[in-house]
């Protein structure tokens, strides 16, 4: 649908593997009151791979929403690097390679659920036509078919962080960035839409850097689940998740995944 | 067709509403008849209510052409056409200056100390004044109702400006949304409902100012109509008839305006903090 | 690099709306604000002169000054204090209340203009004194007015409260007196400031204009008018400047008590 330029010299970034490459980044808040300042991130490197599913995971402070909002470019790190595919974060969202999805579903109020998950596509100046065969094509992979006429409020939780998913999925990102997104819903839907970002994951084939503060969800979706703690922030340990996809609700209650969960437990610092 | 249901309909707010318009018709009645018993001229301090609105109908013409209401009435146009414009160009005024308060923070910086002063100072106090500047009683209404106009619809648009959610922006930033995008697709609209706000204040506020300014020098005008009257130089029914029409005029400005935010924004604003209208979650 | 930004930051939230009141004085000052505006000095004097007018009738204007601040604080008291009584009314008895309250604030787009003659009319046999009655007249236009805004805000801060915390009255076994005690009257103290800052400033535009309408020529409101009457602009300023500086007055006042009395809070 949406063609996406790919420069020769990204391409040759992506043939080896690496989508983001984070190098020995710092990010520093200045105290405003005049005190110490805040390391909310020192020395982290990382590399995720293309088509990657990776969980920050770590307790409040840990600054992995930080690390985050750093790739998204809606933070500039102290010092240190990060590119993607080659490239600035800057010059990657100018392009419009991001998908972000926040904490809070963050629709607006005057537009319905198609409108909302429109609104992107608007932005970027594809034609009528064509935005409203995605809307429905996106609707359709969050299921939430009959539902696109309906406004934010009149929708549950869920049901609005679906909208939420729909519209960063609407415009093809190569990335999809997610902050925390189902932490303000209960169990049972969150659970549910676990399972449904996977299968949408396995059919986008996009890259996705997911924050949760939830372990058991961290190693239920991901590839790699990379541990953050606090004070400073910094990375403490990188467990890979060896369980086999595709992945069901059921994988939760076996061992391996126990085991996987203890795994990433265990791994915190100091706290 | 569904079956009517009376109990819903007793049960509803608006004979509460009822009853108390009923129970200040009462009280009013009661005043009248005992002024009638005390005074010399009741109908200076108290009518009763159906002398009022016997007026209204009574054919009896008060100058050399025109009945009480046909007076009232004609006058009261001059006055709403007034208020109308200086509301319309304050409103306009009070946006635009609120739109560029948001763009620039040195504007803001600049006029935002005395945008709080504005509110703290009596501006019909000086409806005399610009009168005197502007020596023509027509542009003074229209003046004052715009300045008394533009303020409220200045800060509280501002206040919308303000209140948009650092995520919503950071969305559109991570969109590299063009400024000209950002201000079409998510400030105005969003700040509609703020904008609103300081209209519904400044609607009843410029129609007084309208009827403030009249008073002060012949011409026409209800306010102008009113001094008349009250002067003896005509029926005082007329003075009557403009109170309770003012008070009417008063209301419905802001009905109107209450009217226009729910034609301007599309989605049903009451079930917004009801919950009234949530759907079930999606079964899978 | 950070802090200098900062420091810019604070310096100029006071430097430009200095800069702005400086160019617009100069503007007035030098006559170009007067062929902007089409004014003559004789209509739009210069500040100098309105200065020197207000320096050298301080005395007459004080006593004005006290007979607008009595109409403007007394009705706005009385209103006041009206209005808290009415929104516990509407507490207790909440359906007809609120209704109550509907109405009271449909009210509220009546035109003062309308109210301030019936209130000289009524009053007309309170006191063989017209000073005196012409102020009952005033006290209670501004006490009509500043009535509504303080019932609808003590209503909501009497009802409007926090989930939890009047199930943990009840878990006390608390009485009604005692929820009123603890529970809603210190909840609608902010609610009483919102009020006021809609009514503070309020109180001196009601008063004012109810002045225009009095029988007994007393007041600022007054002043402006007669003045302009007699086309003494310069003394009409005079008083604008007068009622400007009360307005800003009291609301300071307002800002003061609140950020003593709400300290704390939010």
């Amino acid at each position: 649908m949406q063609a996406i330029r790919k420069l020769p010299e990204t391409d040759a970034v992506v043939n080896d593997g690496v989508e983001i490459k984070i190098e020995n980044m710092s990010v520093r808040f200045s105290d405003r009151t005049g005190g110490g300042a805040i390391d909310a991130l020192t020395n982290v490197s990382l590399d995720i791979r293309q088509g990657e599913f990776v969980s920050l995971v770590g307790p409040s402070g840990c600054g992995k929403t930080t690390l985050l909002r750093a790739i998204a470019d809606l933070q500039e790190p102290t010092s240190g690097s990060i590119t993607v595919r080659g490239q600035t974060p800057r010059e990657i969202r100018l392009q419009k390679k991001f998908g972000i999805v926040f904490q809070n579903p963050v629709l607006y109020d005057w537009r319905t659920a198609r409108r909302n998950v429109c609104m992107p596509m608007e932005l970027m100046g594809i034609p009528k036509q064509q935005r409203t065969a995605t809307v429905s094509e996106m609707l359709d992979m969050v299921n939430l078919q009959g539902f696109g006429f309906k406004y934010p409020h009149q929708l549950s939780g869920g049901m609005q962080q679906r909208v939420g998913i729909a519209r960063a999925l609407a415009i093809k990102p190569e990335i999809l960035l997610m902050d925390e997104p189902f932490s303000a819903l209960d169990e049972f839907t969150k659970e549910k839409l676990n399972e449904e970002l996977l299968s949408i994951w396995s059919k986008a084939k996009k890259t996705i850097v997911f924050v949760t503060h939830n372990i058991s969800e961290s190693v239920f979706l991901s590839d790699r689940v990379v541990v953050l703690s606090p004070h400073p922030g910094r990375i403490s340990a990188i467990v890979d998740i060896t369980l086999p996809r595709p992945r069901h609700l059921a994988v939760k209650d076996t061992p391996e995944f126990s085991a996987l969960v203890s795994k990433v437990r265990n791994s915190f610092e100091g706290v | 067709m569904k079956p009517v249901n009376w109990k819903k309909i007793f049960a509803s707010s608006i004979w509460v509403t009822v009853a108390w318009v009923v129970g200040l018709i009462v009280v009013w009645e009661i005043g009248a008849t005992i002024v009638a018993g005390v005074k010399r001229t009741p109908e200076n301090v108290l009518p009763h209510l159906y002398q009022i609105i016997g007026s209204v109908f009574s054919t009896q013409k008060v100058n050399s052409s025109q009945t009480a209401i046909q007076l009232v009435l004609s006058n009261a146009w001059v006055t709403l056409a007034r208020a109308g414009i200086g509301f319309m160009l304050g409103a306009s005024i009070g946006f635009l200056l609120a739109l560029l308060m948001s763009r620039f923070v040195a504007v803001e910086k600049m006029l935002f100390p005395y945008l709080m002063i504005i509110q703290m100072i009596p501006i019909l106090g000086m409806a005399p004044i610009v009168l005197a500047i502007t020596k023509n009683i027509d542009k003074s209404r229209i003046v004052i109702a715009a300045i008394l106009t533009f303020y409220p619809v200045a800060t509280n648009t501002l206040s919308g400006f303000k209140a948009v959610e650092k995520e919503k922006r950071e969305l559109m930033y991570s969109y590299a949304a063009s400024r000209f995008d950002i201000y079409r697709k998510l400030l105005i609209p969003y700040c509609i409902p703020y904008l609103f706000t300081g209209l519904k204040i400044a609607a009843p506020m410029a129609i007084t100012a309208s009827i403030l300014v009249d008073t002060l020098q012949g011409g026409g005008g209800l306010g102008c109509m009113m001094s008349q009257s009250l002067k003896h130089a005509m029926t005082i029914y007329v003075f009557w008839q403009i109170v309770f029409l003012s008070a009417i005029i008063g209301i419905l400005s802001y009905q109107l305006m209450v009217w226009l935010e729910k034609l301007v924004s599309p989605y049903p604003k009451e079930l917004k903090n009801g919950g009234t209208g949530k759907a079930k979650e999606l079964e899978a | 690099m950070r802090n200098w930004k900062e420091s810019w930051n604070r310096f100029s939230t006071v430097f430009y709306p200095i800069l702005f009141g400086a160019l617009m004085i100069t503007l007035w000052q030098t006559g170009i604000l007067h062929k902007i505006l089409g004014a003559d000095t004789f209509t739009l004097p210069m500040p100098h002169r309105i200065y020197t007018i207000i320096k050298e009738n301080l005395p007459v204007i004080m006593q004005n000054v006290q007979a607008t601040l009595i109409v403007a604080l007394g009705g706005l008291f009385l209103g006041s204090l009206l209005g808290y009584l009415l929104g516990v009314v509407a507490a207790i008895f909440t359906k007809w209340g609120k209704g109550g309250l509907t109405l009271a604030s449909a009210f509220n787009a009546i035109p003062i203009i309308a109210i301030a003659p019936i209130l000289n009319n009524l009053t007309k046999d309170v006191s063989p004194n017209a000073n005196i009655r012409s102020m009952v007249a005033k006290i209670l236009v501004v006490t009509i007015t500043s009535t509504v805004a303080m019932s609808v805000n003590a209503y909501r801060g009497l009802t409007e409260i926090k989930p939890f915390s009047m199930d943990l009255m009840r878990s006390y076994a608390a009485t009604e007196r005692q929820i009123f005690w603890k529970l809603r009257l210190p909840n609608s103290l902010p609610f009483i400031f919102t009020a006021l800052r809609v009514s503070v400033p309020g109180c001196v535009i009601s008063a004012l204009v109810s002045e225009y309408f009095a029988e007994y020529i007393v007041g600022v409101g007054r002043q402006i008018r007669e003045n302009i009457v007699l086309a003494q602009y310069a003394t009409a300023w005079a008083y604008i400047s007068v009622a400007c500086l009360m307005g800003i007055a009291l609301y300071v006042v307002l800002l003061i008590f609140e950020s003593i009395l709400l300290k704390g809070r939010k």
